[in-house]
């Protein structure tokens, strides 16, 4: 095949000179490697953005407590929200399934008999064991009843429960909480260990109705948070600002006032996951964009230097009978043969950074075969667009001139 | 055999034109070794641009082995330079970097048949020359006069018509062009037609025929009666050179 032979020559003319054949092919090793590590950090992002989601739960919202830019440290400070907020969204945003007002506190000193601990204590309404999916296993859950009567109830975790009650029945004891005493009536599903909200240990907590933390535990008038859950995650962006006008009106804030409370739902925390990432691809993107245009660029340079440079060989060629088209696919070949070697290396370094990037920094990077595709495509793509014009100056060349 | 009739070539267009060949009428028969002579200016590149078909005239007729050269399209010029014309330059115009076997073989790459023993060519045309001890040397690691053999190798690979040498001893010392000149006029006397274009008169006498231009136009065209032997004077000079 002739085309073959004449990319043969090209192949050759590379080979001869590997330095510029490198230069003329840093371009495409950098755009390309940055391709790849753009797809696989997207890739990663996504799946973090789903974990956090799924963890969060697909249709849930939490309305905080504080507002401003940063998180509130989840403390219960702020004390914007109060029962009637959670009250007023349950009568008056429709297609929600639960609303859970809940008052925490942290590092509280439990006692039964001689056993201590230190556990978180939730006060919450009937509505949190769905709200979180997270019933009683033994015994029974905080009602609606212990609610309106602020009884002297709680449910306690599994941790709770090793420490005070080691493998006694805990139902019916009683452990005290800052000197309140407590009657235990159920024990939590077993959740492990994970590390959301600064929670190191699910189950290290009780929970008791929320009256009873707020009057007799805590002794405050405000609650942290709500969390609600929608019947259809469709509606949810629509309720998300049906609560935010809600809770405007209720507390008197007009805009451009700043919010005392926020609203976190898996799209904020979708935008926050992708926050981070979302700037370091920006910015890879950008370098992706610049590489492959200034490689390219630099590139048709030197390949335009070169025939110059070459001007005799080409006259050469052609004198031995080399058409214009044989010139024309040598030329190409190089042009062609440079981003795709390129591509080649430059997929190495990017997949190379992908699999370290999550070992020594907290992006995530997933790599997958697709960046593959995509980098081809742009090697063709600009070993042709910017290789055609030299290819074609140096078919140009007249015989004649060429040998001088 | 190669028939030229009436070539004109006038440079330039419009109102400002120059007429560097201004009517070239010649034969030259298959087997021949004809000398195109001719100082600087007297159209003899041009001449020789025509004769190569790397140029076409302005007007006139070239037959070039019963083909009609003036009416063929640039593709066609190749193919035919690529058939017929071995070219011998003064810049003997190797590619660096790259071994005497492959530069041979370059004309080979371009022909529309590529043949399956193109390596054995080039190896019976480098050795054709004397060269065979040489095949994997690179220009830079060969002599001028080792350079324009492996030219001439490259010339003789694809059996041409006729040879084209434009200026072959120009950029050699006397001695490399005697062996030069010597290949030629072995290559001559196995019936081999040999155009060689120079300005020197000296190097002209060693073929059988010289045309002289002068100013465009042929101003002699004659037989050498006793064309010089390159194989012989290189001989005598060796010989003189082991008495001194």
């Amino acid at each position: 095949m002739r085309i073959l032979r004449n990319a043969g020559e090209g192949l050759h003319s590379l080979g001869l000179n590997k330095l510029r054949t490198f230069f003329m092919m840093a371009g495409t090793i950098v755009g390309v490697a940055a391709l790849v590590v753009i797809m696989a950090i997207g890739k990663g992002t996504e799946r973090k953005v789903m974990k956090r989601v799924q963890n969060f739960g697909p249709r849930a919202m939490m309305l905080i407590a504080g507002g401003g830019k940063d998180l509130p440290p989840p403390d219960m400070t702020v004390t914007t929200l109060e029962l009637d907020d959670a009250e007023a969204i349950r009568n008056q945003i429709e297609g929600l399934e639960v609303v859970a007002p809940q008052a925490w506190r942290f590092n509280m000193d439990l006692k039964h008999e001689n056993y201590q601990t230190q556990a978180v204590v939730w006060g919450v309404e009937p509505q949190w064991h769905d709200a979180w999916n997270w019933p009683a296993v033994e015994g029974e859950g905080i009602t609606s009843d212990d609610v309106a009567t602020l009884a002297r109830v709680c449910v306690i975790g599994s941790a709770v429960k090793r420490d005070l009650f080691g493998n006694q029945n805990p139902i019916d004891k009683e452990l005290y909480c800052n000197k309140v005493r407590l009657t235990v009536k159920g024990v939590l599903e077993h959740r492990g260990v994970a590390g959301m909200g600064g929670v190191k240990e699910f189950d290290n907590r009780i929970i008791i109705p929320i009256t009873t933390a707020m009057r007799r535990v805590m002794n405050v008038d405000h609650v942290g948070a709500i969390r609600i859950i929608t019947k259809d995650a469709a509606l949810m962006p629509r309720q998300v600002e049906q609560i935010r006008a809600l809770i405007h009106d209720r507390h008197h804030i007009t805009p451009p006032q700043e919010d005392d409370f926020r609203i976190v739902s898996p799209i904020v925390i979708a935008e926050m996951v992708r926050g981070t990432s979302g700037t370091i691809s920006m910015l890879l993107v950008a370098l992706a964009a610049l590489s492959l245009v200034v490689g390219g660029v630099v590139l048709m340079n030197i390949l335009l230097i070169s025939v110059t440079e070459r001007t005799g060989e080409i006259g050469l060629r052609r004198a031995l009978g080399a058409t214009r088209r044989d010139i024309f696919a040598q030329f190409l070949t190089e042009s062609l043969a440079v981003t795709l070697i390129g591509m080649i290396v430059g997929s190495l370094v990017g997949y190379g950074v992908s699999v370290l990037l999550p070992r020594f920094t907290p992006i995530m990077a997933i790599t997958s075969w697709e960046p593959l595709l995509l980098a081809l495509a742009f090697a063709l793509l600009v070993g042709t667009f910017f290789g055609v014009q030299p290819a074609q100056r140096a078919a140009r060349l007249r015989p004649v001139e060429a040998l001088r | 055999m190669i028939e030229l009739k009436n070539i004109e070539k006038t440079f330039g267009t419009g109102s400002v034109t120059t007429p560097v060949l201004k009517g070239i009428s010649f034969r030259i028969e298959r087997g021949e070794y004809v000398a195109i002579m001719g100082a600087s200016g007297t159209g003899k590149s041009t001449l020789m641009n025509v004769l190569g078909c790397l140029d076409k005239p302005t007007a006139g007729q070239y037959r070039l082995d019963g083909v009609d050269v003036v009416n063929l399209d640039d593709e066609e010029l190749s193919h035919l330079r690529n058939d017929k014309i071995g070219f011998v330059f003064q810049q003997f115009h190797l590619l660096g970097r790259t071994t005497a076997l492959r530069n041979v073989m370059l004309p080979l790459i371009y022909a529309q048949e590529y043949p399956e023993d193109a390596e054995d060519r080039a190896d019976a045309a480098l050795v054709a020359v004397g060269l065979e001890d040489r095949m994997t040397y690179q220009p830079s690691e060969l002599s001028g006069g080792q350079q324009q053999r492996v030219a001439i190798a490259r010339a003789l690979v694809t059996d041409p018509e006729m040879i084209l040498a434009d200026e072959p001893t120009g950029n050699l010392d006397s001695r490399s062009g005697l062996e030069v000149l010597a290949i030629f006029k072995r290559l001559h006397r196995q019936g081999r037609t040999i155009v060689l274009v120079t300005h020197s008169a000296e190097t002209a006498e060693h073929a059988d025929r010289v045309i002289v231009l002068k100013d465009g136009l042929i101003a002699e065209d004659r037989r050498i009666e006793q064309p010089r032997d390159a194989e012989e004077e290189k001989a005598r000079s060796q010989q003189e050179e082991t008495v001194t």
